[in-house]
C-alpha cells in the first residue's frame, strides 16, 4: 500500500469557475459541472458546454460511484513531492452519472496492484487543509467492509 | 487530390551535434544545423528568405531564455542577418510540423523562395521536469494533486487503456525499441548510435510510469536539426535530389485542456490529420513504402499506426512483429532510429528522414525502391501532423 502520509500534494487553487467544485468537496459531496441545456456532465470544467455550445453551466452532485477508466503506476521518484508514495496508482475514473467526464484521482486504501481498467470504485475525501478537500477514490464497498471488519473484531 | 501536390520539395537537411545535456548555448546547435542544411542544398546563406520554427521548451520549471533554452525566429534573425529575408513565422497549435506546413504555404504563395525550418531542443543539466510547485493552478488543479506531473503519466494512462481494452501485453513493444535502436546504428547523428539494446534489456529495464519502462521514453538531449524547403522547380536546380511533398494534414480535433486518459483524443487526432494527407496525395496506407511515426513515447507509434490506417485498432503491437518494420520488411518504420534512439528532437527529424528516404539519400539505412514515404510528425493527440513525400512527382 502506498504511504501518502509524507506526500506534499500540490494544493489546488480554485478560481471563479471551479470554486463550486471545491466548495462542494469540502462538504463531502462530489459535484461536477453540468450543462443546463443538454444536461450533460463535463470534467474538467470548461467555460462552455463542449457538447451543445450552451453557456449556462452549473455544478450538481453526482453519486460518486463509477469505474476505473484507466490508470498508471508511478515508479519514477523524480517528483520529490510524491517520492514517498512510489510506487502509487494514479487513476482516471469515469462516473456512472457522468459518462465521458474523466476524473483524475489516486486509488486509496488498496495496494496499487488493485488498479485495473473497469474496477468499480467510489468517491472518498482527503482533507488537505482548512480550505481544500480532495475527492479521491477507493474500491467500491470498501467502507462497508471496513465497518463490518471493525464489528467482527469487537465481537471476537 | 491536392492541386499543389509535388509543387514544394525538401532540399538540404542539417544536423547539429547531439549531447546529453547543455554544454554550449542552444543557439550554437541551431546555427550548426541551419548552416549544414543550407550547405547541403548548395545554397549560400543570402539565398535564404524564409524562416519558420516551433521553439517551445518541453522541460518544465525552467526559464525560457532565447538562444539558451529556446531558439526563436528572432534569435535566428539576429544570428543570420539574412539580407533577403522576406517571410517568417513561429507556430503554436501543431508543433514543428505546423511550422513546416506554414513554410510550404508561404512557398506556394510566392512570398519566399528558400525557407529554412529548424527545431532546437534544450536539455537542462539536472532535473528535466522540475515540479517544485506548492500550488496547482488552472487545469492542473484537477490533475497535479494526484501526482500527474510530467507528460509521461498523461500518455501512460492512455496506453493502459489501450492495452487492457484490447487484451494486449506491453512486452511486445520490445520489438519496436530494439528494431529502432538497430536502425540508429546506421544514423551517425543519433544519440544512441552504436549503443546496442537487446530485447532482454527492454524487458528487464526499470519501470518509469507503468506501462512505460525506461526504453518506452525518448531520452532528453540538447541538439538541433534543420531543413531547406523550396519550390519543386527551384529544388531541381539544387545539389541534392528533391523529396517532393505530395500532401499534408493536421489534427482537426481537440478535447478540453486538462482532460487526460482519453484514448479517443489520440485516435481522432490521428485520423483527422491522416485522412487529409491520404486525400490530398491520392495515396492509401497500402501504397506506403516506408514510414516515420513520432515516438516521443513508444505508444505514440501504436496510436499512429492505427489512426493513420496502417492496421486495425488494437492490432498495432502484433502488426510490428515478425520483421515487418525492418529495413527490408513490409513497412520499414522509424528507419533513422526514431526519437527513442536519436534523442528528443521532436518531429522534424521524422520529417527529415521521410524526405531522405523519398530522395534516396538515407545512405546505409536507405530502404530499397522507395517512392511513397509517410511521416507522422508528432503524437496525434495534440500536435498531430502528417506528410507524404515522393521520389517521383506525379
Ligand atoms: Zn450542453
Amino acid at each position: 500500500m502506498s504511504d501518502w502520509s509524507k506526500v506534499a500534494r500540490p494544493i489546488p487553487v480554485p478560481n471563479e469557475w471551479t470554486k463550486p467544485f471545491w466548495d462542494s468537496a469540502k462538504q463531502g459531496v462530489l459535484s461536477l459541472q453540468r450543462c443546463q441545456a443538454c444536461r450533460r456532465f463535463q470534467h474538467p470544467p470548461y467555460p462552455t458546454c463542449v457538447n451543445c455550445m450552451a453557456i449556462d453551466l452549473a455544478f450538481e452532485p453526482v453519486s460518486g460511484k463509477g469505474a476505473i477508466y484507466t490508470y498508471t503506476i508511478m515508479y519514477h521518484a523524480g517528483d520529490k513531492r510524491f517520492a514517498a508514495a512510489v510506487p502509487y496508482a494514479s487513476i482516471i475514473v469515469e462516473l456512472d452519472d457522468a459518462p465521458g467526464a474523466l476524473m483524475a484521482a489516486n486509488l486509496l486504501d488498496a495496494p496499487y496492484t488493485e488498479a485495473k481498467v473497469g474496477r468499480r470504485v467510489e468517491v472518498t475525501f482527503e482533507r488537505l487543509n482548512d480550505d481544500i478537500t480532495l475527492p479521491q477514490f477507493r474500491l467500491e464497498g470498501f467502507g462497508v467492509r471496513q465497518s463490518r471488519g471493525a464489528m467482527s473484531e469487537e465481537s471476537a | 487530390m491536392w492541386a499543389h501536390r509535388c509543387e514544394v520539395a525538401v532540399s538540404g537537411v542539417g544536423f547539429s551535434k547531439v549531447t546529453r545535456s547543455a554544454e554550449i548555448p542552444l543557439a550554437a546547435h541551431a546555427l550548426e544545423a541551419v548552416k549544414a542544411a543550407v550547405e547541403d542544398s548548395g545554397l549560400s546563406m543570402s539565398d535564404v528568405d524564409g524562416l519558420a520554427t516551433y521553439p517551445e521548451l518541453p522541460a518544465t520549471g525552467h526559464a525560457v531564455i532565447d538562444g539558451v533554452t529556446i531558439v526563436s525566429v528572432n534569435c535566428m534573425m539576429a544570428m543570420l542577418k539574412l539580407p533577403n529575408l522576406s517571410w517568417h513565422i513561429q507556430v503554436e497549435t501543431v508543433n514543428i510540423g505546423g511550422a513546416f506546413q506554414q513554410a510550404v504555404n508561404a512557398l506556394l504563395a510566392g512570398v519566399c523562395k528558400y525557407a529554412v525550418v529548424w527545431r532546437a531542443m534544450h536539455n537542462p543539466k539536472g532535473t528535466y521536469q522540475n515540479l517544485p510547485g506548492t500550488y496547482a493552478q488552472g487545469p492542473a488543479q484537477f490533475t497535479a494533486p494526484y501526482g500527474f506531473g510530467g507528460p509521461g503519466q498523461g500518455m501512460a494512462v492512455a496506453y493502459t487503456r489501450w492495452l487492457e481494452t484490447h487484451g494486449q501485453s506491453r512486452e511486445k513493444m520490445a520489438t519496436l525499441a530494439v528494431t529502432q535502436r538497430r536502425h540508429c546504428h546506421m544514423n551517425p547523428h543519433a544519440y544512441f548510435h552504436k549503443q546496442p539494446l537487446t530485447r532482454e534489456d527492454y524487458l528487464s529495464s526499470r519501470m518509469v510510469a507503468y506501462p512505460f519502462c525506461l526504453y518506452d521514453c525518448d531520452i532528453p538531449v540538447q541538439g538541433a536539426v534543420a531543413v531547406v524547403l523550396t519550390t519543386a522547380e527551384r529544388a531541381r536546380d539544387l545539389k541534392p535530389r528533391p523529396a517532393y511533398l505530395a500532401g499534408y494534414g493536421q489534427r482537426l480535433k481537440f478535447e478540453v485542456t486538462g482532460r487526460i486518459g482519453s484514448l479517443s483524443s489520440y485516435m481522432d487526432g490521428g485520423r483527422s490529420s491522416s485522412s487529409l494527407t491520404w486525400e490530398r496525395s491520392g495515396f492509401a496506407p497500402k501504397d506506403v513504402d516506408v514510414a516515420q511515426i513520432y515516438d516521443g513515447f513508444s505508444a505514440s507509434v501504436i496510436y499512429g499506426l492505427e489512426s493513420y490506417g496502417f492496421c486495425k485498432e488494437g492490432e498495432a503491437l502484433d502488426f510490428i512483429q515478425n520483421g515487418r518494420i525492418e529495413l527490408d520488411g513490409e513497412l520499414p518504420l522509424n528507419t533513422f532510429g526514431g526519437s527513442l534512439s536519436t534523442g528528443r528532437i521532436h518531429g522534424l527529424w521524422h520529417i527529415i528522414e521521410g524526405a531522405l528516404q523519398a530522395s534516396g539519400r538515407a545512405g546505409e539505412r536507405q530502404v530499397k525502391d522507395v517512392n511513397v514515404s509517410f511521416v507522422g510528425a508528432s503524437a496525434p493527440i495534440v500536435t498531430g501532423t502528417t506528410f507524404i513525400f515522393v521520389r517521383e512527382p506525379y
